[in-house]
């Protein structure tokens, strides 16, 4: 097939086959560095301070947090709904862009689903936690039950919830494991470690790699890639809908579903180039993942950034075209002004106006700027779940009800937890698993698109 | 290669007797039913405005995202941007209509309706003017400076007019996602000024988009049929078909955010739209539309084998034409007219738009040759396939 030049190569260096396994397997081969020593122990500690905040939410309950009877959802739904959004990068990167023919995802994909698999876990905490009693957690499947004719409701989407977030993690981490098997093959035939052969042996189910095994391979991914995306789409579109079908001013609105997949996938897509951008520079990996990649990522933040002042704005308009009193106060007097500002405006610049910078060839280009304006925007899309869940409960319809919420220490030890089980979870992947499929490298080895 | 477009005489009689019957339809409608005919010339011309807007939006996206595989259709994505003077000037005559068409003009209404005094600073008809200009211009100026760039490509080649064609997509869809946003909540929502709904002007552009991709596709089908484009594969049809596929679902998607949400909260201000739409015989309109937009595309490019027919793909299409001028009817003429029916009058006028648009297409089409020269992409899309 003819390709035009004008691109550029995916791959710099002009690498042969070989080369291109040694490179990617050598984090794992290689000896372990000592900041990854120091990465895990942060990590493990901040893991640590999950698990006591987890054990006093557990054991006293979850009258430890800053909730109140107005402000039911605090830290929890909001942390729930940013992961799940971060959780959104791998079948973005995997999914989407191979759908639109995108083949510098090559060098990410890998890791953006690593990314997927474990964020979708930190998300799952959440909701868990805020049932209250854990161990009653079962009750949401819809099994037959001896309880009697108690029955999950269908009709909630917190429910609709449970399905979707479950399937979507078990799909995706399916998607992610079928496509690691040939390389964890080449480690199996490449490696010196008798344990290494063993446990890669074992995970690259008889990996042979003759051409039946290809073809099956290639659409087993295919199918799963397929099933996958729709899946998507809808996790995020029903956790809008935990907002959106109530009548709570600032809930409820029809743009909603839409709006926070690509909210989603633009913290997704932050979180990934800011890994990548760490990544690249301590593995030396800048042949595979090149400025150009960063580049078309961050071209594609400035659009979905786009994507999301419009819908800001749209929200905010039709605020006040509704005519709706409710709607008028809570974004006018307490978004845009009122207790709330700083949170609202915070949202609109690190989201919305910010990497608007990335229409600058000169700030797309600087790896510095690149890296910072990517942390900006999960905090930003953090303070996006803030606003929403926050400035919504504290005022609602009725004055009487009106509340303040503060999170204590034991929300803020949860949320770190998370983080602790994300950041242990990536450091694990990046030693022991290959980052990059090197199998889907060789074939765009060369390749200008 | 060097084939250019014939605009045919006979051709040309067919298009001009269409419009003929348009222009009769629009007047019969003037006199049985004014009212009527405002809606019916506004419904005509926001349709064929977004398949205008569509078919820049897809060629600014190509631009974009860089793509190789379509840049030998540009041409015919080209030829729908004459539409949107002419849109400009009937939007212009519509102003006279506005009386019958839009509540918030009557100062009678608003004096004795508080909702209405409130948007009054918005919904104003100085104001809708002023933005309406707006929008046109900032529509036709991009439009045409891609247009001139395309132009001065074919002739002097190089990477210049390339990158300057790509800088002018970005900012035209940047300006189209505030543009025609507004224009939607402008020309239609507000036909019922009390009813809202945030993703309205979202779905309208997704319908905008993805009925523009079809008539771009049929366009390209029934100009192979003639012999045109000799160099099309299955790869070309494939993916033409793709970008109906996928933009059914997102259409499907967001038509299903909306009614659900509204359904659910159930909150009176907004569910009266869809009761007026649920009552017979709207029903059927209301229904016919989730099945042709959505379930018939859906259903039948499913399929690979069927994707990559053209015969196929341009039956879904002519659906499709049925669907976006249903889904246009149900939003804009129970709030304008409130009466359902359909007669030789509506059809007529559609009739007359199609002739128009077909001609300023054909027209179009037929001053330069119908495969660009010098587009950088150009040979990645002539040899396109699959892999």
């Amino acid at each position: 097939m003819y390709k035009t030049k004008i691109r550029g190569v995916l791959i710099k260096g002009n690498k042969s086959y070989r080369q291109i396994t040694d490179d990617i397997i050598r984090p794992i081969e290689g000896k372990t560095p000592r900041w990854w020593y120091i990465a895990m122990t942060i990590s493990t500690l901040a893991l640590a301070m999950g698990i006591w905040a987890i054990y006093i939410t557990i054991s006293q309950g979850i009258g430890r947090w800053g909730l109140n009877n107005s402000v039911a959802w605090g830290w929890g739904i909001i942390n729930f709904v940013w992961w799940i959004g971060i959780g959104h990068a791998g079948t973005a990167f995997s999914i989407f862009l191979l759908i639109l023919r995108q083949k510098w995802r090559t060098s990410i994909n890998r890791a953006a689903e690593a990314m997927t698999v474990f964020a979708v876990i930190c998300a799952g905490v959440f909701p868990l936690l805020h049932m209250g009693r854990v161990w009653l957690a079962f009750f949401i499947f819809p099994y037959p039950n001896t309880r009697g004719p108690l029955w999950v409701n269908f009709n909630s989407p917190l429910f609709w919830d449970v399905v979707a977030i479950s399937t979507y993690l078990m799909a995706s981490a399916t998607f992610w494991y079928i496509g690691m098997i040939p390389d964890f093959a080449t480690i199996r035939d490449k490696t010196k470690s008798r344990i290494k052969k063993a446990l890669y042996g074992f995970f690259s189910l008889g990996w042979i790699g003759n051409a039946r095994s290809w073809l099956r391979f290639e659409t087993t991914a295919l199918i799963l890639g397929g099933l996958t995306a729709p899946l998507v789409i809808a996790v995020h579109s029903i956790v809008s809908m935990d907002f959106a079908t109530s009548v709570m001013a600032g809930w409820h609105t029809t743009v909603f579903p839409p709006y926070f997949v690509i909210g989603a996938i633009f913290s997704g897509f932050a979180m990934v180039l800011t890994l990548m951008i760490i990544v690249r520079r301590i593995y030396k990996f800048q042949d595979y993942v090149t400025d150009s990649h960063l580049n078309a990522i961050a071209k594609i933040l400035v659009f979905i950034s786009l994507i999301m002042g419009t819908a800001y704005s749209t929200e905010i308009f039709i605020a006040w075209y509704s005519g709706s009193e409710g709607e008028i106060y809570t974004f006018f007097h307490n978004r845009i002004t009122g207790s709330h500002t700083k949170a609202f405006w915070t949202m609109v610049s690190c989201n919305a106006i910010i990497p608007q910078l990335f229409w600058f060839k000169k700030i797309r280009s600087s790896i510095a700027m690149v890296f910072i304006i990517s942390i900006i925007i999960n905090i930003g899309m953090w303070f996006e779940r803030y606003v929403i869940i926050v400035t919504s409960l504290t005022k609602d319809y009725m004055p009487s009800n009106w509340a303040t919420y503060k999170p204590t220490i034991v929300e803020v030890g949860t949320y770190l937890g998370t983080i602790g089980i994300f950041c242990l979870g990536v450091l694990l992947f990046l030693r022991y698993i290959p980052m990059m499929a090197m199998s889907e490298l060789k074939a765009i080895n060369k390749e200008t698109s | 290669m060097e084939k250019k477009y014939s605009f045919s005489k006979s051709f040309k009689i067919v298009c001009i007797a269409l419009m003929a019957i348009g222009v009769i339809s629009i007047a019969i409608g003037f006199i049985s039913s004014p009212e009527k005919a405002w809606a019916d010339l506004l419904l005509n011309n926001y349709y064929f405005l977004s398949l205008a807007i569509g078919a820049s939006f897809f060629m600014a996206l190509q631009y974009i995202t860089q793509s190789g595989w379509s840049a030998a259709f540009k041409r015919i994505s080209e030829s729908f941007i004459p539409y949107i003077p002419v849109a400009a000037i009937i939007m212009f005559v519509l102003l006279f209509g506005t009386k019958s068409l839009y509540h918030w003009t009557h100062h009678e209404i608003i004096a004795t309706d508080p909702i209405l005094a409130h948007k009054e600073p918005y919904l104003n008809l100085p104001f809708f003017i002023i933005r309406m200009i707006f929008y046109f211009a900032v529509w036709i100026v991009l439009t045409q400076l891609l247009l001139k760039y395309s132009k001065k490509e074919d002739l002097e080649g190089g990477m210049t007019y390339f990158k300057k064609s790509e800088f002018v997509s970005k900012v035209y869809i940047f300006s189209l996602a505030l543009t025609f946003s507004l224009a939607s909540f402008d020309w239609i929502m507000s036909l019922e000024p009390h009813w809202y709904s945030t993703i309205f002007s979202l779905k309208n552009f997704i319908a905008a988009f993805f009925h523009g991709a079809a008539i771009i596709t049929l366009i390209i089908i029934i100009l192979h049929s003639y012999g045109y484009f000799p160099f099309i594969t299955n790869a070309h049809w494939a993916d033409l078909s793709k970008y109906i596929f996928i933009l059914s679902i997102v259409w499907g998607y967001f038509w299903f955010a909306e009614y659900l949400l509204i359904w659910y909260a159930n909150i009176p201000e907004e569910t009266i739209y869809f009761v007026k739409r649920l009552a017979f015989p709207w029903k059927i309109l209301f229904y016919g539309n989730i099945a042709i937009n959505w379930l018939v595309p859906f259903v039948v490019l499913l399929s690979n084998y069927f994707a990559r027919r053209k015969s196929i793909l341009a039956f879904v299409i002519v659906f499709l034409i049925i669907g976006q001028w249903i889904d246009l009817y149900l939003q804009i003429m129970p709030g304008a007219v409130g009466k359902f029916k359909i007669g030789i009058t509506d059809i007529g006028t559609f009739l007359g738009f199609t002739g128009l648009f077909i001609y300023l297409i054909a027209s179009s089409l037929s001053k330069r040759d119908l495969t660009p020269k010098n587009h950088p992409y150009l040979e990645e899309s002539l040899h396109h396939s699959m892999h």
